[in-house]
């Protein structure tokens, strides 16, 4: 079982993680409810996550899991404040669409 | 002991401006009255008593410097705070401290009902302290701060009114007049450094005929610029413009600054300096030529000012402009005597006009006067004195000392001649003006339509006393020096006065100036009396003759209109026409073109801000790919 975990080449790791990556760009740039933004973004997080530990592994060192732990605390705190948000902006206006969210406009 | 003293009687008058200045709030008048003229009058006592000390002692023994400690330290170059006791100094301590506490007594009264009580006797003892400073100072240096301090005191008396605009004008005209005769000094002091390396009196005058010269080019410059500062403080031509206007102050001010003490510093600065006078022929009948010509036309002046404080005020340029005459031709002592004699005359006739002006509320048109004889008996009677004397009739005080003025002058050479004759024609000028005033005020008819009060009321003692004690001292004074028989005056000063050449009047020189004098100002008094008294209407019927001169004067022979044209409207343009490019284009241009560049910028940039989070986002993705592509390229 380790045998077979640890021949999962690199590259594979790089792939996985480039295409949740480009997923959650894709999602964040697309995507109008803010509820679906939080969860692209979700996605990039952890497709950096998932890069992380495939270098760990490379290399053969423990810096990258601790990371990715780093890196899903920062996550969880970062949507709880952005589901307070949402929550409170849908509150106020009864919708939930990004482009109608245009008050910063110059 | 006499040091301590003298430091004294320069201190006193200081506290008094503190105590009464550091005081919360207004303070009760009887406070004000015991500090402001307590401390001065301790002054004179004090310095009455000095003066006894040093008659008690050798001619020779009488100069003692003090040192305070070290003002200013360098290389070549010190200069201590330390007062010269000698005296020539102490006439001047007792003069100002003398008539200064009865001009401040008179103050107590004449100021009652005014406001400002405090401040008004807060200003007059920094002033008396400024001014004991100026004639005390052992060395140019402090000389030269006693000389801008008097002048920030006048600057701030003459604007005691300082909501009146008319004041404030006047006042900032005096301080801008005065400064450019400070600048004169500080110059001269300069050279004086560069020189002798010193600005000690005893130095500077012991070392100055070996190292400066006889009639040198730096001898002729020291002296001309210590007469700029004379002639802007003295009121000479051309810087006397400022005295005339500065009787917007309180009239004891006008007595004590602006008549008795102040003005006159430019006579006892030359007089002191009479060693570097002496090296400078030049110079020195450069400011006897302008004395005389000061004296000439501001008598001619007074003739048609209507103002009885403006008359006044003419009538002591002219009278300064004796003193700086007889100091110009060499004789000190007797420019030093009328300048004693004149502090009382000129101070009595001041506080004589203050009761007149008191008395009719605050006029001072002589044209709302007219028959106060009987109404101010004691004005009456003391200005009487007053104006016999500044008219030289014997045997009052200005006889003697005006008199001793032109007979030393036609000693002093042809030029001597020639200035004499001038200071005599303006003495009948001078009895002219001055009794007309006099006829105008006290004699003729009341005013058209009464005076501008029910009553004119008479003063109360402080104000009564003062004048009573000044016109005994201007109807007495004459007497402590007759030319060629009595000089205990000239023989006082002698220590003083080191290079005074050895000028001794004939008796036929003395003789026509006694009896020449005393002729032409009869003759100008029964003129005056002919004009003003014998026909009141005769006046008003020659008001027309000599219409075109009389404009001359009203205009005051046009210096005012001349500065105007020469100095103040270049300035006034030159400032709006650096307003106008410099100001305007450069140094509010400047910030303003970075003002409106950022906002256009920001302008263009504010199309940007879309308010779309999902074009922020590409933006940002976008940004990220471009510096990816960059680091790739860099790094390969």
């Amino acid at each position: 079982m380790m045998e077979t975990m640890e021949g999962v080449p690199l590259g594979l790791y790089l792939a996985v993680s480039g295409a949740l990556f480009l997923m959650g760009l894709l999602g964040v740039l697309i995507r109008r409810n803010p509820l679906l933004l939080l969860l692209a973004v979700e996605l990039m997080l952890n497709s950096a996550n998932v890069a992380l530990v495939g270098f760990s592994r490379h290399w053969n060192v423990t810096d990258g899991h601790i990371f990715a732990l780093v890196v899903m605390v920062v996550a969880a705190a970062e949507v709880v404040i952005g589901l307070g948000l949402v929550v409170a902006t849908f509150k106020q206006r009864r919708a939930l669409d990004v482009d109608r969210m245009t008050v910063l406009k110059g | 002991m006499i040091e301590v003293l003298a430091w004294l009687v320069l201190a006193l008058p200081l506290l008094s401006c503190l105590a009464l200045s550091l005081w919360p709030g207004e303070p009760p008048k009887a406070y004000t009255r015991a500090v402001g003229l307590g401390l001065p009058a301790i002054g004179f006592v004090l310095s009455a008593v000095i003066f006894a000390v040093l008659l008690g002692r050798d001619a020779g023994d009488r100069t003692e410097v003090s040192t305070l400690w070290n003002w200013v330290r360098s290389d070549t170059l010190s200069i201590d705070l330390a007062l010269q006791i000698d005296p020539l100094s102490v006439l001047m301590m007792l003069v100002v401290t003398g008539v200064g506490s009865l001009i401040v007594w008179y103050s107590t009264e004449y100021m009652d009902h005014d406001r400002d009580y405090r401040r008004f006797f807060a200003e007059l003892g920094f002033f008396l302290f400024s001014m004991l400073l100026l004639v005390m100072a052992a060395n140019f240096f402090f000389l030269i701060v006693g000389w801008g301090l008097v002048g920030l005191a006048s600057y701030l008396l003459i604007g005691f009114y300082y909501d009146k605009p008319s004041a404030v004008a006047a006042s900032k005209k005096a301080f801008v007049i005065n400064v450019i005769g400070d600048v004169g000094m500080v110059l001269a002091a300069f050279i004086l450094v560069r020189e002798l390396g010193t600005l000690d009196y005893g130095e500077v005058f012991a070392a100055a005929p070996g190292e400066m010269g006889m009639g040198t080019g730096v001898s002729e410059m020291v002296a001309i610029l210590l007469f700029v500062g004379a002639a802007a403080k003295s009121a000479q031509i051309p810087l006397h413009t400022w005295l005339p206007d500065a009787m917007e102050g309180p009239t004891p001010v006008s007595a004590l600054i602006h008549a008795a003490t102040m003005v006159t510093a430019g006579v006892y600065m030359i007089v002191r300096s009479n060693v570097l006078y002496e090296l400078a022929p030049y110079a020195s009948d450069a400011v006897a030529i302008v004395g005389a010509l000061t004296l000439l036309m501001a008598a001619t002046i007074a003739f048609v000012q209507e103002d009885i404080k403006r008359i006044l005020a003419w009538s002591t340029v002219s009278q300064i402009g004796y003193m700086i005459m007889a100091a110009g031709l060499g004789a000190y002592s007797a420019g030093m005597f009328h300048f004693l004699t004149h502090a009382f005359f000129k101070a009595l006739l001041f506080l004589g006009a203050g009761i007149v002006i008191h008395a009719l509320a605050d006029q001072q048109s002589i044209d709302r006067m007219g028959g106060l004889k009987k109404h101010l008996r004691v004005a009456y009677l003391t200005m009487a004195v007053g104006c016999l004397a500044i008219a030289a009739i014997p045997p009052f005080s200005g006889f003697f000392s005006k008199d001793e003025i032109i007979a030393y002058s036609f000693a002093a050479g042809d030029l001597g001649v020639v200035l004499g004759i001038v200071g005599l024609v303006a003495g009948g000028l001078t009895a002219f003006y001055m009794f007309r005033l006099f006829f105008r005020v006290f004699h003729g008819p009341e005013p058209e339509g009464g005076y501008d009060v029910e009553h004119p009321h008479a003063p109360g003692p402080a104000m009564t006393i003062p004048v009573v004690v000044l016109a005994a001292l201007a109807a007495v004074a004459g007497f402590l020096q007759v030319p060629e028989a009595w000089h205990p005056l000239e023989d006082w000063l002698a220590p003083a006065i080191t290079a005074a050449p050895d000028l001794h009047p004939s008796g036929a020189q003395i003789l026509i100036s006694m009896i020449g004098g005393t002729a032409l100002a009869l003759a100008a008094i029964w003129f005056a009396h002919w004009m003003y008294v014998a026909d009141p209407g005769r006046r008003l019927r020659m008001a027309g003759t000599l219409a075109g001169y009389r404009r001359l004067l009203h205009d005051q022979y046009r210096f005012d209109h001349a500065f105007e044209a020469a100095a103040v409207q270049p300035g006034r343009d030159l400032g709006d026409g650096l307003m106008a490019t410099v100001e305007r284009g450069g140094a509010q241009g400047i910030p303003t073109g970075v003002a409106r560049a950022a906002i256009l910028a920001g302008r263009g940039l504010r199309l940007a801000q879309t308010g779309l989070v999902r074009t922020y986002a590409l933006a940002m993705v976008a940004g990220v790919a471009i510096l990816g592509v960059i680091a790739i390229l860099v790094v390969r």
